[in-house]
């Protein structure tokens, strides 16, 4: 029976998951610090604590994140992307195009059918379409991430956003709230500007269906529903685990094929 | 996109909005106010533009003409050729089974009739793989024509290579994508050489070969003649606006500037936008005799000169705004022509266009001098400060219809302007001129909302002392 | 690798340059690599590339440039306000494109503002946008003209028997670009991305006769080589907006990868990549100079352009391509759209990056494309090998 963890150093969060052959025994998020040798090692402590188990006894360990190369304790370091890629496609066996929205970085990965990594696209320009938009956006409507998608399920009239610019958009809000438009068009309106823009990168690639959704971003349901109804489909929610938690997962079963000698 | 968009090809949308809309020199001010609750993202540019009375008309009448043409080409057995806003149109329209169609035209209008303008389109441009960063006044009516959802496009013919690579680039780009042929006029830096000169016209010559092969159709000269005649008289036409521009109050309306360019950009040498021309000048002249502006309310308290375009996104949000403050809006560079004629035209030789109809060649020759004079072509080709450039045109220009103040109004996507626009500023401010750059895009509301625009050159006028 | 080719590629102001110029020798600057070179050698004259490299800011350049534009010529009157240019006599700018022409202007500015900044004369060259017929003709006049400009600013005759003879040394330089191309193509790849480009930048900035022994020296030493540097590594083709800039190979083949080519701005693309050496010396420098369209600003040309890369990147042997570009360059950005499109059709997989041009500051957010891209190639490559079987 193999132990082996992924570890996915951020630079807003850092996850860790420990797996017993494919089954997840623990797994925890924390915040990153401005060392990510540091928040390895935290958020590493943490799982381990949380299962029981000793460094020791994790067979192999593979890194992922912005901050992989500087983990201390992991025997290979693989893109986020591959990670995401892999972890979404054995959580949600039928994937075959993930958005993996985080904090500071959009992505859009396709698989091909026998779910190996096909394309991938990310945003280059800036902020809008990333979880960084909706952290300002909610800071302007004094809530908290979380709530903007619950009160945006509350509106059926989303306000429209005259700029997708992270820094303009907020003048927008303000704007919309001294004209008393619903909290919930406001929030719900946030929503689909994010969605717009993480659907126009998409499309650069010809999508597949399913698709799933990664991220802290696919924790907003709001932003989720605007997605599907820009997209014209259901999105395949993650529900096995906290979808922030893929990246970690697929590094875990990265590191399961490497101890095994499968080389994929 | 959202699938709404796909119902209806764009140019079939604006055929039908132009064709329904030529109805209303029926109608009465009480039914036009009716109407107007119903159409509330035209009413933007409606409701001013039917102030103007029987320009307006005319004008609906030729725009719904053009768009029709286009929508039909295909099953009355013409080509449709895809062209630029700074590419005279008189060639087109002198030969039998060609139509024109200009994207930029298309994209300002979805920007003033559209509620959130041409956005989708413009995305779906980035979509299939066009550089976003790319000017926006292609990218809108492109994202429509790369899409499908247009009439079918045969041939790209264009200036713009070496004044503007941004256009030149969405224009090739989009021959590609399409696999159609293209041609591309070339444009060095200087304007009034003879070795240009000569340049321009093989280099036109050569063009006209191209549309020949790719088309299997030939000049009526007679027809060429025919269009070139009526282009002069247009020049005169527009000449005299320009004439009587230069008093104070100036009397020529605002909107009459977009009227006018919009026009000439793709009727050249047919005879409604003479006829339009016409009804604005009687208009201007009884204005001009009772000493009045030519804004509707209120005394002219400004006069400012837009160093390079004006504003559309929203409907023509800024020079309505420009209405409201007083502000008599004394043209851009996209107003002239630089004919021979204009009473702007400096003296110098070389610098305007003389239309010579004596013969094929000369023919040729004039369509090549007036192209290479058109917006753009002729100011921003060289260094800013050369002469004949873009300083020395502008503050020529701000001067003679004593303006107040210069605007700079633009795109993001204006790699050109934005790598002197600061020099350009400074000289302007340095001779007396105040500017104020607007960090805009005037076909894209999603750069920067227009309430912001506003309140940035509400701010300017106001710190400036301006009204 | 060659330190004096790492050196050329990484520094300005190399000691070539200044041992040049204490001999009494003129160096003139030029922006683009539509500017035929042969004709400041025949002068005696020492051609140099402008290259951003090492600017860090971007607070002189900003006052003059807007924003949306390009940061490559950014960091070029960067480098020239802080001084970086103050051994040049003399610097030829041509319309590369818009961004780039409109450094003529945005120097010449700073100059005024700041004496020093702007070399002693400034030459602006029209290069058109088309390579044949009536363009061509324009284009000798415009070779003949500078001649004529380069003789009276720098009391010079540009006899033809130095212009043939420069054409001829040049054509040696480029012969042996090719023989350094075609080691690239071996299935035993000997030479680094890294060491390659070095060597092909320095052209641009090494005096040419020192450069082309140290190259013919380094050809040698490659051929003597073992080593496959490619051995359990991917070939990447490397294609888009000029990179002069090292650091971006480097950080390519930091990962399990070798970057086999290139389609950057430097460089030779074809065998037939070269001068003309019989007849009137101007009108060939003319014909290869516009021909044989490498770059976007040849409008209407880019079938040729993808064909002929196509042909370079399966002659190299590459797995992949990555095509950058740096952010608002237009040309290059559409470009890649449509290339990329190509390539996939090809069978190629593509990577396409927007950067900003300087010191790579985001070079994590590279790093991990570029990885991400390596692993999507690794894992095709296995997928077709174990024909498909599901993971």
């Amino acid at each position: 029976m193999t132990i082996t963890a992924g570890c996915d150093v951020g630079s807003l969060t850092s996850k860790a998951v420990v797996m017993k052959n494919r089954r997840i025994l623990g797994a925890a998020i924390i915040r990153s610090g401005p060392k990510p040798a540091e928040s390895a090692a935290q958020v590493m402590a943490g799982v381990l604590e949380q299962t029981g188990l000793s460094q020791k006894e994790v067979a192999c360990c593979v890194g992922t994140g912005y901050g992989r190369e500087k983990i201390a304790f992991v025997d290979q370091v693989v893109s986020e992307i591959s990670c995401h890629a892999k972890g979404a496609r054995w959580l949600v066996p039928s994937a075959r195009t993930i958005f993996d929205i985080g904090g500071q970085d959009c992505k859009v990965i396709k698989l091909d059918p026998h779910g190996n990594l096909e394309k991938f696209v990310t945003n280059d320009k800036c902020a809008s379409g990333t979880g960084r938009f909706l952290d300002v956006m909610a800071k302007v409507m004094n809530m908290k991430v979380s709530d903007l998608g619950k009160l945006a399920a509350k509106s059926d009239a989303p306000v429209t956003f005259a700029s997708v610019c992270t820094v303009f958009a907020q003048a927008d809000v303000i704007k919309h709230i001294n004209a008393r438009r619903p909290v919930a068009d406001i929030c719900a309106g946030i929503n689909t500007a994010m969605a717009n823009r993480v659907s126009m990168l998409a499309n650069t690639i010809k999508l597949e269906k399913d698709i799933c959704i990664t991220g802290g971003v696919a924790k907003n349901d709001g932003v989720v529903k605007a997605l599907n109804k820009i997209l014209g489909c259901r999105i395949k929610q993650i529900k096995r685990v906290d979808p922030q938690l893929t990246g970690a997962v697929g590094a875990a079963l990265f590191a399961l094929e490497k101890n095994n000698g499968d080389k994929k | 996109m959202r699938p709404e968009l796909k119902e209806y090809n764009l140019d079939w949308l604006f055929a039908a909005t132009f064709n329904v809309s030529r109805n209303l020199c029926n109608a009465t001010p009480g039914e036009l106010k009716a109407m107007f609750d119903y159409i509330p993202y035209v009413r933007p540019l409606l409701e001013p533009l039917l102030a103007t009375g029987k320009p307006a008309m005319t004008f609906l009448d030729f725009f719904g003409d053009y768009y029709t043409d286009i929508v039909h080409a295909r099953e009355n057995n013409k080509k449709v050729v895809m062209t630029t806003f700074c590419f005279d149109p008189s060639v087109f329209h002198a030969i039998e089974n060609l139509v024109p169609v200009t994207l930029e035209i298309g994209t300002a209008l979805t920007s003033m009739l559209w509620k959130r303008g041409s956005s989708d389109f413009m995305d779906y441009c980035t979509e299939i793989g066009f550089s976003e960063t790319g000017c926006s006044s292609q990218r809108g009516a492109m994202g429509a024509y790369l899409a499908g959802l247009g009439a079918k496009i045969d041939l790209v013919a264009l200036n713009m290579g070496g004044v503007c690579d941004t256009n030149a680039n969405a224009y090739s780009f989009a021959a590609q994508y399409l696999d159609i042929p293209y041609y591309g006029l070339d444009y060095p830096a200087n304007l009034t050489s003879a070795e240009v000169q000569d340049y321009h016209h093989k280099d036109y010559r050569a063009l006209i070969q191209f549309i020949q092969d790719n088309t299997g159709c030939r000049f009526d000269i007679d027809r060429l003649r025919e269009v070139l005649e009526e282009k002069k008289k247009q020049d005169d036409l527009m000449n005299e606006l320009e004439e009587m521009q230069r008093l104070v109050p100036n009397p020529v309306p605002g909107i009459y500037h977009v009227m006018i360019y919009a026009g000439r950009y793709i009727f050249s040498g047919k005879k409604k936008y003479t006829q339009m021309l016409r009804e604005m000048v009687a208009i201007v002249r009884e204005t001009a005799e009772q000493g009045r502006s030519g804004l509707k309310h209120g005394p002219e308290r400004n006069r400012s000169f837009l160093a390079y375009i004006d504003n559309y996104s929203l409907g023509i949000a800024m020079i309505e705004w420009f209405e409201k403050k007083g502000i008599s809006h004394v043209g851009s560079i996209l107003s002239r022509t630089f004919a021979e004629t204009a009473p702007y035209t400096t003296g110098v030789p070389g610098t305007s266009y003389r239309i010579d109809t004596t013969s094929l060649d000369t023919m040729i020759d004039s369509m090549a001098d007036i192209n290479a004079r058109m917006p753009m072509t002729r100011t921003i080709r060289g260094p800013y400060d050369a002469p004949n450039m873009w300083l020395e045109d502008t503050i020529s220009l701000a001067r003679m219809y004593q303006a107040d103040c210069c605007i700079y109004c633009g795109t993001p996507g204006c790699r050109n302007t934005w790598s002197n626009v600061k020099l350009l500023a400074r000289d302007l401010e340095s001779v007396g001129f105040p500017t104020h750059i607007v960090h805009a895009d005037s076909f894209d509301t999603r750069v920067e909302a227009w309430e912001t625009t506003q309140m940035r050159l509400e701010e300017f006028y106001k710190i400036r002392g301006l009204l | 690798m060659k330190k004096v080719f790492t050196e050329a590629a990484t520094r300005l102001n190399i000691p070539a340059i200044q041992k040049w110029k204490e001999a009494g020798g003129k160096v003139v600057g030029y922006t683009c690599s539509f500017t035929p070179v042969e004709l400041f050698y025949a002068a005696g004259i020492l051609p140099v590339r402008l290259r951003g490299i090492d600017a860090t800011s971007m607070e002189i350049a900003d006052a003059y440039y807007g924003p949306f534009v390009c940061s490559f010529p950014k960091a070029l009157l960067q480098l020239a306000g802080s001084g970086r240019y103050a051994f040049l006599d003399g610097v030829v700018i041509s319309n590369g494109c818009d961004t780039m022409r409109r450094l003529d202007d945005c120097w010449r500015k700073m100059g005024q503002d700041m004496p020093g900044t702007a070399p002693p004369w400034f030459y602006y060259v029209d290069v058109p946008h088309k390579p044949d017929g009536h363009a061509r003709d324009w284009y000798v006049n415009q070779i003949k003209k500078m001649m004529a400009a380069v003789e009276k600013q720098f009391h010079v005759t540009l006899t033809e028997e130095a212009l043939g003879r420069a054409v001829r040394k040049q054509n040696n330089v480029r012969r042996l670009l090719w023989e350094l191309e075609k080691l690239r193509q071996a299935d035993d790849l000997k030479v680094t991305g890294a060491e390659a480009y070095a060597a092909i930048v320095a052209g641009t900035v090494m005096p040419r006769d020192d450069y082309a022994a140290h190259l013919a020296d380094l050809i040698d030493d490659i051929r003597t080589r073992k080593a496959d540097v490619a051995a359990d590594r991917k070939r990447l083709f490397l294609s888009g907006s000029v990179c002069d800039d090292f650091d971006l190979i480097s950080l390519i083949e930091e990962s399990d990868a070798v970057v086999a080519g290139e389609n950057v701005c430097f460089g030779v693309r074809t065998a037939e990549d070269y001068v003309e050496e019989t007849g009137d010396p101007v009108a060939a420098l003319a014909a290869r100079y516009l021909s044989g369209s490498v770059c976007p600003r040849m409008l209407g040309w880019y079938r040729e352009r993808a064909s002929m890369h196509m042909q370079r990147i399966k002659h190299l042997k590459a797995d992949g391509v990555i095509l950058q570009n740096i952010r608002f360059c237009d040309l290059h950005g559409s470009e890649n759209g449509l290339f990329e499109r190509d390539l996939e059709k090809n069978g190629l997989p593509a990577l396409r990056i927007e950067r900003e041009y300087g010191p790579l500051v985001d070079r994590g957010r590279l790093k991990m494309r570029v990885d991400a891209f390596i692993e999507q190639l690794t894992s095709q490559k296995k997928s077709t090998l174990r024909g498909n079987h599901a993971t």
